[in-house]
């Protein structure tokens, strides 16, 4: 059994409730004082006891939005060190901010996955987030530094760099998307690189993927398959932890979740920048407290689908109401087009009306290329434009 | 967990001063306990330790309710107070003093010996009367005092106040030792900094109500803790 942080992970359930109902009182008081928006939500409200929970107020991701940038931060912006961005309803910006002990504590928590996979100090990380964004890479490197592991500290986005980062710093572990590693496991089998010849052990996934797909990867790589679980809002990695049974242990000395028709709903008890009471995270989940052979007493996550409309475009949040604002802006305004969402591109099929048809070639390639450029730039995500006479 | 507090509300007369607090102290931990003046701390302690009768909440010490039981009935529980300002027996010598700590104690005569042992300035003033003792020396015996009755856990109230500098260091070192004999420790304090560095966990408490907790290594650099202590006057620092 692996585990970074013994008394934390392996907490016996009556001392972790405890501690669970202690943090969520202080976490209410703090709130209630520093967050305008609890503070009127709250009001004197009070907790005794963890099963009142459902008591407390919802925190939405339109709250997030609507609190743009900083209407959520429970410290004063001169305690912030670190400020993330992410997406919320329909491609708001969100702002996601850290203390200094914020980053400290998100560092244990991604230690503690770290450990879970067979980190040690004698290991070598390399982190890719290949074309698609990943915002975790930062937890990774602060939890592999803890652990004493070495982090390689170059990002590599051609697959050929990649390849020779792997081949050449000899990484027992990858860090990287789900997407990034099948393209890595393609590419290896055409350039016919035998991954045996490499010293990788593990990758870490940076979400969920169903059973299939880790099987795919654990065969064509033939390494361990692990994935992480977090809420981009809160934190992602640092939720869970995925042990060697494949149970995601939510770190409930630090998180406290709730399931309420079929969405999971999660608490921040200890974030200092940001708390979250009862964040709607709009992920389907389902939760076991069966006991788990690793020895980890939080409870057992089965995440699910997402509940709303965001897409996922090569690892990029999309959503579909995105595209048509994105378009409103462009020479196709007011055109009728049809979107077909593709796991590694969007395919944005546009009405070919008499003002922008052309008998030259140039000028529609030319559109046609100045629309999947600014896909890119807007969205980052890939796109494919095509031209039809109508729509059936 | 050796000592369980759950949603603890008291107060004087019709004044609640400490609102629905819980915490808890595992065995072998040293945990702070912080706050301002006023910030409900001792009320907190006087509840927990039969003192002051809790209007609502419980108390459990090894899994036992101990809430709304007498005072003394807490040496039988194994917890003692060494409460703020000392309260020594003035008028009787160190050694009478020491002797009362352990008068439920059937082996006192041989604690006397370890306590005297751990604190030499105390065996070099055995006779003389506890007044005329100076405040590190009054502070040393309080210890010992409660050391007398063989606690499993000690609620130490203010142990640093009206002390030198030079004394809090060598309390403290104290206590720290007092933590490796096995008893578990529950210190009360205004001196931030010295307690986050000699415990394990803290509370951090404000206006009858815990605003923080933690690990020690983690509040000592935590901006709310110096909110906390300065009170409505860093506000507009804060702010």
């Amino acid at each position: 059994m692996k585990v970074f942080d013994r008394r934390n992970e392996l907490m016996p359930r009556p001392e972790l409730e405890q501690l669970q109902l202690e943090r969520l009182q202080s976490l209410l008081v703090r709130l209630r004082r520093n967050v305008r928006r609890y503070r009127e939500r709250l009001a004197d409200l009070r907790l005794e006891s963890l099963d009142a929970l459902a008591s407390l107020p919802i925190t939405t991701p339109e709250d997030m939005a609507e609190s743009f940038p900083y209407g959520m931060f429970a410290m004063p912006l001169r305690e912030i060190i670190r400020l993330h961005s992410t997406m919320g309803p329909d491609g708001a910006p969100l702002v996601i901010g850290h203390t200094r002990n914020d980053l400290t504590q998100w560092g244990k928590l991604a230690a503690r996955q770290l450990v879970a996979s067979g980190v040690t100090a004698n290991d070598v990380i390399q982190v890719c987030s290949g074309t698609g964004p990943y915002r975790g890479a930062l937890g990774i490197t602060l939890g592999a530094e803890l652990i004493g592991a070495s982090v390689i500290a170059e990002e590599a986005y051609h697959m050929d760099a990649q390849l020779a980062m792997l081949s050449n710093y000899r990484p027992t572990m990858l860090v990287t998307t789900p997407s990034n590693a099948l393209e890595l496991m393609r590419a290896m089998d055409q350039q016919r690189i035998d991954p045996p010849s490499l010293q990788l052990r593990t990758v870490l996934l940076s979400r969920p993927v169903d059973e299939a797909t880790r099987e795919q990867l654990r065969a064509g790589l033939l390494v361990e398959v692990q994935s992480s679980f977090g809420i981009e809002e809160i934190l992602d990695p640092g939720l869970c932890v995925e042990c060697e049974h494949g149970h995601f242990h939510v770190n409930e000395d630090q998180f406290l979740v709730e399931i309420q028709a079929g969405e999971l709903l999660v608490t921040a008890l200890c974030r200092e920048a940001m708390p979250l009471l009862r964040f709607q995270t709009r992920v389907a989940c389902s939760m076991s407290r069966d006991k788990c052979p690793c020895g980890r007493t939080g409870v057992i996550l089965k995440p699910g689908n997402r509940l709303d409309e965001r897409l996922l475009v090569n690892e990029t949040p999309l959503y579909k109401g995105q595209i048509a604002e994105m378009l409103s802006h462009t020479r196709v305004a007011g055109r009728q087009f049809a979107v077909d969402v593709l796991a590694s591109r969007v395919v944005v099929s546009i009405q070919l009306t008499e003002d922008i048809f052309s008998d030259m070639m140039w000028p529609l390639i030319d559109l046609q290329r100045s629309l999947e450029l600014e896909f890119l730039a807007r969205l980052g995500a890939p796109a494919e434009v095509r031209f039809v006479q109508s729509f059936e | 967990m050796l000592l369980q507090v759950k949603n603890l509300r008291c107060g004087y007369g019709s004044l609640e001063v400490v609102h629905g607090v819980s915490l808890h102290v595992c065995a072998g931990e040293i945990v702070g306990l912080l706050g301002a003046n006023g910030a409900g701390k001792s009320s907190l302690m006087k509840s927990i330790i039969g003192l002051m009768a809790p209007w609502h909440g419980g108390v459990w010490m090894n899994g036992r309710r101990v809430a709304g039981q007498p005072a003394w009935r807490s040496i039988s529980n194994s917890m003692v107070l060494v409460p703020e300002g000392r309260q020594i027996f003035s008028d009787m010598t160190v050694r009478e003093n020491l002797l009362m700590g352990g008068y439920h104690n059937p082996d006192r005569g041989m604690d006397l010996d370890m306590v005297l042992d751990r604190f030499p300035r105390l065996r070099e003033r055995i006779a003389q009367v506890a007044g005329t003792l100076s405040g590190g020396e009054q502070q040393m015996l309080a210890l010992g005092r409660a050391l007398m009755a063989r606690p499993k856990m000690l609620l130490l109230d203010e142990p640093s106040m009206g002390l030198a500098p030079l004394m809090v260091e060598m309390v403290f070192a104290e206590i720290r030792a007092m933590r490796d004999l096995g008893v578990t420790i529950l210190l009360v304090e205004q001196n931030a900094t010295a307690t986050l560095q000699i415990a394990d966990r803290a509370y951090v408490m404000e206006s009858g109500e815990i605003i923080l907790e933690g690990e020690a290594a983690e509040l000592l650099h935590n901006p709310e803790v110096k909110r906390a202590y300065l009170g409505k006057g860093y506000k507009e620092v804060w702010e």
